[in-house]
């Protein structure tokens, strides 16, 4: 049982960072995206759009060619740590972000930013009011990328490990315990994997209706 | 009166859009927005006008001229009053925020504004579920709430039907009495400029081509376009003749018939484009009447309602006239019947006839 608990923080810290990272960088890069044109924007938007349904394995070899030891980035020691899987969810959950807000920039009428400049906004509060007036994209967003790093196993696998104590997460001990025939543990694991899915989509539910109501 | 502009311009082009097929370009040498003044600008689509608003709120920069705005910016209401999500209030507020104002502040100005346009009660409604008219309400509150220098209004009542239209124009009429805003309306409808409009300016093809009083413009359009523009729609061609012996200016009409200019119009050359407003055309002249220019037949007949189009044959020329419906003339005229019309050397306005209309 201790175990469990141990593997669910871990899961959530390596997930919550993720998350927060893809986040942090996504959504600036999905306004900017959706809010600018420059030469190398399709071709910007057609990487994103490849990116939203990139493979996790492909992620994790990739990642995983990266940090190996002779890699470009072999030298940070990072392969079969914690922060190998924050990098391979970054990379799973960071076009999802992109690809939705970019999406949702596009869904506002045209002159909606015409008519925000001709409030006088610019700056950060041109931008709030963007992300205002997107929210339920936004919201989306969040879903999006936290359901698909919090489920993801193959490339957390490939650049994790699944070592016991250091990169162990609930989907790599689900596939171990299940392949190893321990299928109480296997439910276990997947009992606490269900429930953090749920208490993530029911925490944006009550968002997005508190939203509405006010 | 130039100290008192609120905003000037002069010089002024704005090239739009790519050089090319459809690239457009507005130019305005010289327009003032004054203080307690309400400026309509009439034109075509495609004329220009919503450039020419665009770039008086400083959201279009000019190839070259300028535009000189005082203290405080202008505020514009687009044409699709454009809302953010949110309620009503919040709506209003955000203009101010912009401006870094406090809630509190914000909060006053808002339901203050909310309640000139007669929209308080819907404050904490969401804006996307307002009707036409309450949103066009809202989008007027917020303009006002900023206490801008001037305000800039798009086709503000466009999409309304007729009873939602008018009470919005008696609400704005009394907002802007109170304010003493300097305004420039754009519409294409010239019953909501005359409305409202102390000034008229006309766009045509991204030009201005006249501005002056409201009744100066309506009674001397500078050409035929114009004319039809602010409502002088019976334009007939003709032919200086010269002058009667009391002193007014003879036409002889391309259709036909003669008509009589009065002596104070200067004629622009010998190839003339007549103009009378169809008020001006009377159907039930009689004998003694200034102006009597002969008898036509009545050949369509177009009710509102409220106000009876009539055309009429004249010679070879068709006349448009305007009756009050259900009572009298509008009420007894029929397809057919024979009429004696007048029209007054005083409201007969020559233009110089377009280069491309033939001799």
């Amino acid at each position: 049982m201790r175990d469990v608990a141990e593997i669910a923080l871990r899961t959530l810290a390596v997930s919550g960072s993720a998350l927060a990272i893809a986040l942090a960088l996504g959504i600036p890069a999905g306004l900017g995206l959706g809010r600018r044109r420059f030469p190398g924007r399709g071709l910007l938007v057609a990487t994103v759009n490849t990116g939203m349904g990139l493979p996790p394995v492909v992620v994790g070899l990739l990642v995983a060619l990266l940090l190996w030891r002779s890699g470009p980035l072999g030298s940070l020691g990072w392969m079969y740590t914690p922060q190998a899987m924050v990098v391979a969810q970054v990379a799973i959950a960071l076009p999802l972000v992109v690809g939705i807000t970019l999406a949702a920039v596009g869904g506002l009428a045209d002159d909606w930013h015409l008519q925000v400049r001709a409030l006088g906004a610019s700056g950060w509060r041109a931008a709030w009011l963007l992300m205002r007036e997107i929210r339920p994209g936004l919201l989306a967003a969040v879903i999006a990328a936290a359901g698909g790093i919090l489920s993801e196993v193959g490339a957390v696998a490939m650049v994790g490990g699944n070592l016991e104590g250091e990169t162990r997460v609930l989907t790599t001990g689900i596939l171990m315990y299940t392949q190893m025939g321990r299928f109480g543990d296997a439910l276990a694991l997947a009992a606490v994997l269900l429930g953090l899915t749920f208490v993530l989509a029911a925490a944006l539910t009550v968002v997005q209706q508190q939203r509405r109501r006010s | 009166m130039s100290d008192a502009a609120a905003i000037r311009v002069r010089d002024l082009v704005v090239a739009r859009g790519h050089a090319g097929a459809r690239g457009f370009v507005l130019r305005v040498p010289s327009l003032e927005l004054s203080g307690g003044t309400v400026l309509a600008v009439l034109g075509h689509n495609g004329a220009g006008k919503s450039t020419l608003l665009e770039t008086l709120a400083g959201l279009l920069t000019p190839q070259s001229g300028s535009v000189e705005a005082r203290v405080g910016a202008p505020a514009l209401v687009f044409q699709r009053p454009l809302l953010l999500r949110g309620s009503a209030r919040w709506n209003v507020e955000v203009a101010l925020w912009v401006r870094g104002e406090s809630r509190a502040a914000r909060r006053a100005r808002a339901d203050a504004a909310l309640a000139r346009f007669g929209v308080a009660a819907l404050a904490s409604q969401e804006a996307t579920t307002l009707s036409g008219g309450e949103m066009r309400r809202v989008a007027l509150a917020r303009a006002f709430a900023t206490e801008p220098s001037a305000l800039l209004l798009d086709e503000p009542f466009d999409d309304l039907d007729a009873t939602a239209r008018e009470r919005l124009v008696v609400d704005l009429r009394a907002a802007l009495v109170d304010s003493h805003l300097a305004v420039a309306l754009v519409t294409h409808e010239l019953r909501h400029a005359l409305a409202l409009a102390d000034r008229i300016a006309v766009l045509a093809r991204g030009v201005l081509v006249q501005q002056g009083r409201r009744d100066d413009v309506l009674r001397r359009p500078v050409d035929p376009q114009v004319a039809g523009l602010v409502g002088m729609t019976n334009l007939l061609p003709g032919e200086l003749v010269g002058r009667s012996p009391i002193g007014c200016w003879e036409v002889a009409l391309a259709g036909g018939g003669r008509l009589f200019a009065d002596a104070a119009e200067r004629p622009p050359g010998r190839r003339i484009v007549a103009g009378v407003r169809p008020e001006h055309v009377k159907v039930d002249a009689d004998g003694d009447d200034r102006g009597l220019v002969g008898s036509g037949r009545v050949v369509e007949l177009l009710s509102d309602g409220a106000l009876v189009t009539a055309w009429i044959e004249w010679e070879r020329l068709r006349l448009r006239t305007h009756l009050l419906a259900g009572r009298g003339l509008g009420h007894e005229l029929k397809i057919g019947d024979t009429v004696r019309i007048a029209i007054r050397p005083e409201d007969v306005h020559l233009m110089p006839a377009p280069i491309d209309t033939p001799p």
